[in-house]
């Protein structure tokens, strides 16, 4: 009985799970080309020009959550070791989709640029030990608003 | 300088290994190197845990008991019951310094096992349900065979052994994956319990044709057990007793080594036990 529901929550994390991070990225690459043309770059020292900017922070957090499956088999890895590919795919959608939120403030405040980008991830655990429940990630950086805007 | 976000390309910062073949390779991996370690760790135990004196189990407290586990266990054998577990016991070659002490137990649970130190317990469930003499040698002689051969301090041993093994490993991971490799465990011990079954059967089957010289009376107990199973047997791979017909199997096997004559009729148990175990229910049943 333990393995028919084991194999339940498992086939429902990996078909969900999957259906879910394919979806995702269609969604970040389509806003990663509309945003391309506000770059956000992680030099500390805003361009030499003439221009006059105002400048602002913006922010950009997500939480991102992993699915049962994704969770078992990172389990076996802490076991044996090796890369924890399933995992890799989370941080790596969570990185750029908060980056695309914080690009996203700083459109919307007419900015052309935002520099000194910064990325902090953190876990947010579930209260079991040695299980990842979701992650944060926050991006931060400074936006550079031309001040005729 | 002009700065720019460019389109980067997929998969640098992940894997394409699909997860469900990884999920595989890693859950048969885990799987088997678990069972080779228990499995390997069993058998140096098991070389061992037979060393250890016979004198030593009798003075593990579980042992010593007038009541066990609720039920009260008699304090004297009914004289028919005793004379029988002599006859057996006598049989079975015992090292020396080695005692098997008969114990009953006046409940419904059909049910017998041997454990450590010798003891022996019958339940009067099971007594109720045979009818020959020699069936009642058969569960006799198969748990004395169990203390013969130190099956209680083997997989206690075994138990232990396991228990440290996944207490080491299941502290860097998750609850599912301690689930895991704790099912793993107990289904690796599962195979060493059952072989341990087949050698009890072997010792009691020749017991069986010393004393009456045929083995009929084994094929009918594991009938018996057969027909007291509600609903499908489980399957054996995860059981801690052979499949009743392997047993018969093997029980037919051995009979046709050993000379036997294969049509004499059994001797039924004596009239005066019958009536006693009446008697012994009528008794639990009032003080229920």
């Amino acid at each position: 009985m333990d393995l028919i529901i084991f194999i339940s929550l498992m086939a429902l994390g990996y078909g969900f799970g999957r259906l879910a991070e394919k979806r995702h990225y269609k969604s970040i690459i389509l806003r990663e080309a509309a945003l391309s043309k506000l770059p956000a770059v992680a030099t500390r020292i805003p361009p030499p020009g003439h221009q006059a900017y105002d400048s602002q922070l913006v922010t950009g957090n997500v939480v991102v959550s992993v699915d049962y499956f994704k969770r078992f088999i990172a389990g076996l890895r802490n076991l044996v070791g090796g890369r924890m590919t399933s995992y890799e795919t989370l941080v790596d959608r969570a990185r750029r989709e908060a980056i695309l939120r914080m690009k996203r403030e700083a459109n919307r405040l007419g900015a052309k640029l935002v520099f000194n980008v910064k990325l902090e991830t953190s876990s947010i655990h579930k209260g079991r030990r040695n299980g990842i429940g979701s992650v944060e990630v926050l991006a931060y950086g400074t936006a550079l608003i031309p001040t005729d805007h | 300088m002009e700065y720019s976000n460019p389109r980067i390309p997929e998969g640098i910062n992940t894997s394409k290994e699909h997860p469900l073949k990884e999920f595989v390779i890693l859950t048969s991996g885990v799987l088997f190197i678990i069972i080779a370690i228990i499995s390997g760790l069993v058998i140096t135990v098991d070389y061992f845990a037979d060393k250890i004196p016979f004198e030593w189990e009798k003075s593990i407290p579980v042992t010593r008991l007038s009541q066990f586990q609720g039920d009260t266990v008699a304090q004297t054998l009914p004289p028919y019951l005793d004379s029988v577990s002599k006859k057996v016991i006598q049989k079975m070659e015992l090292p020396e310094g080695m005692e098997i002490t008969v114990h009953y137990v006046n409940s419904d649970l059909v049910n017998a096992f041997a454990t450590l130190g010798g003891h022996v317990f019958l339940y009067r469930g099971l007594l109720e349900k045979l009818t020959y003499e020699e069936e009642l040698a058969m569960v006799i002689g198969h748990e004395a065979a169990h203390i013969r051969h130190r099956h209680p301090i083997l997989s206690t041993s075994h138990s232990i052994v396991v228990g440290i093994v996944l207490s080491v490993v299941s502290t860097s991971s998750a609850d599912a994956i301690n689930d895991l490799l704790g099912t793993t465990g107990q289904i690796s011990l599962l195979k060493f319990s059952r072989d341990f079954e087949y050698e009890a059967d072997e010792d009691a089957i020749a017991v069986l044709i010393e004393l009456y010289g045929h083995a009929d009376a084994a094929v009918s107990l594991f009938e018996l057990f057969k027909s007291q199973m509600t609903g499908a047997e489980p399957v054996e791979f995860l059981s801690t007793h052979p499949l009743n017909d392997n047993r018969i199997t093997r029980t037919r096997k051995l009979s046709q080594q050993v000379s036997s004559q294969t049509d004499v009729a059994m001797t039924p148990l004596d009239k005066s036990f019958v009536d006693w175990l009446q008697q012994q229910k009528r008794q639990a049943d009032r003080t229920e």
